[in-house]
């Protein structure tokens, strides 16, 4: 978990560059608690197969990149290591974009995700998309390491729309910071 | 054909149809009444459980469920809305039901107000309100110690998260804000003593803060450390038995603690007996995996193939355990994977199990026998609450 603190000072300052003050003031609140988290998310596998993990797929998407392998709209697409929540790709959005007219969340959960195309391990920041209510397709949830609400920063049920003008929670996207130094 | 002439048809054969059961039935059906809108009892059997609905794909319109478990048919008495990763508490003694929820002016956007509403047990109508301040009440998948009640039900306690944490104390009577208190590193409230709660800590402790009579905060004790968060956490909802909270881990180890005095104390813990036919092992997994029965019997939800990760799987089995013998009674098989358990108050119980499409499986508490299936509750039944 070291890289997480040493990847901290670059998240904060990307987001500063990106948001207002308000939403810096929040992620800098959010960092002296030691908060900064996984997007929101319910419970169990059979539950997320009644909110479109059954029936029909969505179509597959890629990005089309072959240093970017895998389908977009599926849980098991190499960013989504930590991911939780509903893929902004299935709506609207991309891995890496909100979709249109809604707000991205400042404050994040960051992972390690290994590609397996280039086989680096990149840092993931999984900002919540808010401000429309929930998009309701392709619902990825994983619990590895996932702790109870008596340790926020370590827990996916929370709903991360926080800085944002609205918390009303839409998706979530999981954008490349950059390559994780530290495991090379 | 003119549509004058395919009514006139359409009226005879009414008139001839009626005509031939008539002799049968020398009296018409009698008029009915509009509107008609029904009624609830003010105080609810305590055959009925609350279901609280998350509904995750659609957020700003959670609800519950008001649900007759132990009835043939008409199981699904009424509901009322529950918005946004909202909570609802039904008070014992009041006749009221109280939902800690979060609007925006418009739905999704606009103005951010949070509330406690205060509804009718038996109208199920709002009766009243009362405005939270700061738009801070914490939003997360529904946990009932996000909102409880103190001091006789007098008042309300909201567990809020910006992520900053603290506790805003509410008077329900004077419909008034008495405090707010901070609460660095500690989550969600647990009743504690006359006046006063716990809260469960990040670094494994618990901090009880009594309050005075006009609701601020006297001074803090903080327990040692009992919850192995790394290692072995408890899930966050306890049955209740009396004011001693039944906890169960992610590995299965039963712990009491007893918020009857002023400051929370820790009674110990035990593990759940080892059983075979897990794929690698049994362990509580679900929502709300945990709930008592009037007697003091614990039941807790299990999955057969558990490991990390799993604690929010749900469970096919619901093991019952009974803490003072320290011993597992029986293991009652679940017809479907569940999401959630309640057993019910009444003398002899219902256990109810939630599955994620929202139906609710009713099992005898006492024998494990299936009583019942009741479909379509809700959407996403994480939370359920029995009357009492």
């Amino acid at each position: 978990m070291s890289g997480l603190d040493k990847f901290s000072e670059k998240v904060t300052r990307n987001v500063a560059r990106a948001t207002s003050r308000r939403s810096l003031l929040t992620l800098i609140g959010g960092a002296l608690t030691g908060a900064a988290v996984i997007p929101v998310l319910p419970v169990s596998r059979a539950q997320a197969q009644t909110h479109g993990g059954g029936g029909d797929p969505v179509a597959p998407q890629s990005s089309g990149n072959p240093q970017d392998p895998g389908d977009q709209t599926k849980c098991d697409y190499w960013r989504y290591c930590a991911i939780d929540g509903f893929l902004c790709s299935c709506c609207g959005g991309s891995p890496s974009s909100c979709p249109p007219g809604t707000e991205m969340s400042p404050i994040t959960w960051i992972g390690t995700c290994q590609n397996p195309a280039d086989n680096r391990a990149y840092i993931i920041s999984y900002n919540d998309c808010c401000g429309k209510s929930s998009c309701g397709r392709c619902l990825c949830n994983r619990n590895e390491n996932d702790r109870p609400m008596v340790r926020p920063q370590a827990n996916n049920d929370i709903n991360w729309c926080l800085g944002t003008s609205s918390s009303v929670y839409n998706c979530s996207t999981a954008v490349i910071l950059g390559v994780a130094l530290e495991q090379q | 054909m003119p549509r004058i002439a395919r009514g006139a048809i359409f009226a005879a054969l009414m008139v001839s149809a009626s005509a031939s059961g008539a002799a049968d039935y020398p009296q018409p059906l009698p008029e009915e009444p509009v509107p008609a809108v029904a009624e609830l009892p003010e105080h609810y059997p305590d055959s009925w459980v609350f279901v609280q609905d998350l509904h995750f794909n659609s957020l700003p319109d959670g609800r519950a469920a008001i649900v007759d478990v132990g009835a043939d048919n008409n199981n699904l008495r009424g509901q009322i809305p529950v918005a946004q990763f909202g909570v609802m508490l039904p008070s014992t003694t009041r006749g009221e039901i109280y939902v800690g929820e979060t609007f925006y002016s418009r739905l999704t956007r606009g103005e951010r107000t949070d509330v406690i509403t205060i509804w009718d047990t038996k109208t199920l109508t709002p009766k009243d309100e009362i405005v939270l301040p700061g738009g801070k009440r914490g939003l997360f998948v529904t946990l009932r110690n996000s909102l409880q009640l103190t001091n006789d039900e007098k008042w309300a306690l909201v567990f809020n998260f910006t992520p900053g944490a603290s506790v805003t104390v509410v008077d329900l009577d004077g419909r008034k804000i008495l405090s707010d208190i901070e609460l660095p590193g500690c989550s969600l409230v647990y009743p504690t003593g006359p006046r006063g709660f716990t809260s469960l800590c990040a670094d494994g402790t618990m901090t009880s803060i009594a309050l005075d009579a006009a609701g601020n905060a006297g001074p803090a004790v903080t327990s040692a450390v009992f919850n192995d968060i790394d290692d072995d956490p408890l899930f966050m909802t306890p049955a209740m038995v009396g004011r001693t909270g039944w906890f169960v881990s992610f590995k299965g180890h039963v712990r009491a603690i007893d918020f009857s005095g002023a400051a929370a104390k820790d009674l110990g813990s035990f593990a759940l007996p080892k059983q075979d036919g897990g794929e690698p092992e049994w362990r509580p997994g679900g929502w709300q995996v945990i709930s008592a029965d009037r007697a003091g019997l614990l039941y807790i939800l299990m999955n057969p193939k558990s490991g990390e990760g799993t604690h929010k799987d749900g469970g096919t089995e619901a093991w019952v355990v009974d803490p003072k013998t320290k011993t597992l009674v029986r293991r009652i098989a679940l017809r479907n994977h569940s999401v959630s358990i309640e057993a019910t108050q009444q003398e002899r119980p219902l256990l109810v199990a939630s599955r994620p499409d929202g139906s609710l499986d009713v099992y005898d508490a006492a024998s494990g026998a299936f009583v019942r299936t009741i479909v379509s509750v809700v959407h996403d039944p994480m939370t359920m609450t029995a009357a009492r």
